[in-house]
């Protein structure tokens, strides 16, 4: 059941938020939590054990680390300090021990789910290779909803309840609700409990205000999704199902036109997701910032998927960062290499081990691993050439900070991401390098024009996502400057309020991509 | 609050450390300058600033940054 089909938005989605609506406040969060398993049952049937184990395992663990921590505080009273100290250290290893186990059940399932093929593979390559005369069995197991998403939610669960960040929850109900919550289950946006169980637990009074603008950011999400990316789905198949046949210019385009998809596609989504949690007043963390305003590299990962950006930060970056291994290192690089070498060093270090697995987390197979290192090259270099570049504008005077060249870097930040997302579509590295090589070498701009309405889109399939994409554009340039457009509408009089609303449910069908000639496209994020 | 300062300085010469009172929402402390802080503040006071501790309310400001270090000295 899609996020943007009618069996969703109209029946699913009609029907939770009347039952929610009628139900006593304190029982209303019983709604979602068998809403929530209703859907994943409706999209992956019996899979959904994996959701409950790992559930299972993060509450377990959850309450043990609990259970560690107040047996410690009780029996430190009344002890010597050396005593205190030896209780300390075996808490301490007890604690390490439950995560360590409860987290290896988690990231196990994920592992042996989706990750083992691809190391059978690997292994199976590397023995022949070497002429070994051993094979792993390659199984291929069907992935469950969303356990990409959901197995990062609770190892975050767990990792916080560890570091005392708050305590473990002993109502199995909420962690099951907060690891499952329908909206965000497929795609995220990957939330943190202390921010999202509670409210989803509490229970809200039907708001007018929080359906309305949940409504309106669900219709503004359909139509990025159908009018936008859904039709530009059929120009990216084409010229990438034959690039060999198409010439360096159409694999511009399409590589263009498929940022412009994945990010109308992921963007959608998330709107549509965030709209409909809004309906039961929950409110979902922020996964895109206008992500194509962005300055840097940098800049652009942290405006683009956020809570994944954000998760890897806190639970991989800055642990690996501040390890002592980490930190002695930065130590002995600057004792032999100097100061700023040996500042640079740990966080170097830590980011190439974060895009290891953000590259990783994206699928199993070396594309992925390019991809992540990809923007780990361009980052690092960014990092590390960032006082010679300060010099070199301050030696020449030249204004770092303004309009022209912020507009130049923000060009050079999507020419980047474009490459990026063309390794991300391509088959295979061979085949990303093989489409570079025939844009620099076989551009055939020429014929562009006519090739260009040659691949599954018209022309006025091109005026309608060119209008499309210039609405998008304006609403982020609006949203840049601060401005709240639902809360501007909302201010409107009424007329012209609901002509605005119709004309956006107007423009969706008319203009949106379904019928005769398309395929429903399935968001390419509900993959992971 | 002067050695933190002086800590500060190392990281970034340019700032007025002691006037700015949003370093992370102004991106003057981004991830990447976190951590060689992280480095420099651990070697030179003798603490260990966990992940745990690097919320915005702790690195804000030298001020609360001085405070996390008094904390964590006191520990």
């Amino acid at each position: 059941m899609g996020y943007a089909s009618y069996k969703y938005l109209l029946i699913f989605l009609g029907s939770v938020l009347f039952f929610y609506t009628v139900m006593p406040r304190r029982f209303k969060w019983t709604v979602l939590l068998a809403a929530s398993y209703g859907f994943y049952w409706i999209s992956s049937g019996r899979l959904a054990v994996f959701l409950i184990a790992a559930t299972t395992a993060v509450y377990l663990g959850g309450i043990l680390l609990d259970k560690i921590g107040e047996t410690a505080a009780l029996g430190k009273k009344g002890l010597e300090k050396e005593e205190k100290k030896q209780l300390k250290s075996l808490i301490s290893f007890q604690k390490k021990a439950v995560a360590a186990l409860t987290l290896c059940i988690i990231f196990g399932m994920l592992l042996v789910i989706k990750y083992s093929g691809f190391f059978a593979n690997l292994f199976n390559r590397a023995a022949a290779f070497s002429g070994v005369d051993v094979s792993l069995p390659v199984f291929s197991f069907v992935m469950p909803l969303g356990i990409s998403y959901y197995t990062l939610q609770a190892a975050g669960y767990l990792i916080d309840v560890y570091r005392g960040k708050y305590r473990a929850s002993y109502n199995f109900g909420k962690v099951a609700l907060f690891l499952s919550f329908f909206p965000q289950i497929v795609q995220g946006p990957i939330g943190r409990f202390d921010r999202l169980a509670d409210p989803l637990y509490e229970g809200h009074r039907f708001s007018y205000e929080n359906v309305t603008a949940g409504l309106q950011l669900i219709c503004w999400g359909l139509f990025k999704k159908m009018v936008i990316a859904d039709r530009l789905n059929i120009f990216v198949a084409d010229v990438f199902g034959n690039y060999t046949e198409r010439s360096g210019s159409l694999i511009l385009a399409a590589g263009a036109l498929y940022t412009l998809q994945i990010y109308a596609e992921f963007s959608a989504c998330m709107d549509i997701v965030t709209g409909s949690a809004q309906l039961f007043s929950v409110e979902l963390d922020k996964n895109f910032e206008r992500p194509f305003f962005s300055k840097s590299v940098s800049e652009f990962w942290r405006r683009w998927h956020i809570t994944l950006g954000a998760w890897l930060k806190d639970y991989v970056f800055y642990p690996l960062s501040f390890s002592p291994a980490f930190m002695g290192l930065g130590r002995f690089t600057k004792k032999h290499f100097g100061e700023y070498a040996g500042s640079m060093v740990p966080a170097t270090l830590a980011l190439f081990f974060t895009w290891v697995l953000i590259g990783f987390w994206h699928g199993a197979g070396l594309r992925f691993i390019v991809y992540g290192m990809y923007y780990y090259a361009f980052m690092v270099a960014g990092m590390w050439l960032e006082p010679l570049i300060a010099r070199a504008f301050s030696v020449s005077r030249i204004k770092r900070d303004c309009l022209p060249l912020n507009i130049i870097r923000m060009f050079r930040t999507a020419a980047i991401v474009v490459g990026g997302m063309m390794l991300f579509r391509a088959g295979s590295v061979t085949e990303w390098t093989e489409m570079i090589r025939r844009i620099f070498t076989d551009f055939g701009s020429s014929e562009f024009m006519q090739a260009v309405v040659g691949c599954g889109m018209d022309i006025h399939d091109f005026y309608i996502v060119g209008i499309g994409a210039a609405a998008m554009l304006a609403v982020s340039i609006l949203q840049e400057k601060g401005i709240n457009i639902r809360e501007s509408v909302a201010r409107q009089y009424l007329p012209v309020r609901w002509a605005a609303y119709a004309g956006l449910i107007l423009a969706i069908v008319v203009f949106g991509a379904y019928g005769t000639g398309y395929d429903a496209v399935d968001f390419i994020y509900a993959q992971f | 609050m002067e050695r933190i300062i002086k800590v500060l300085n190392e990281i970034n010469p340019t700032v007025n450390w002691e006037k700015e009172t949003d370093l992370i929402g102004n991106r003057i402390l981004d991830s990447l300058r976190i951590v060689q802080l992280v480095g420099a503040l651990n070697d030179e006071f003798d603490i260990k600033i966990t992940p745990m501790d690097v919320v915005p309310e702790n690195f804000c400001s030298a001020e609360a940054i001085a405070r996390l270090v008094g904390r964590l000295e006191d520990e």
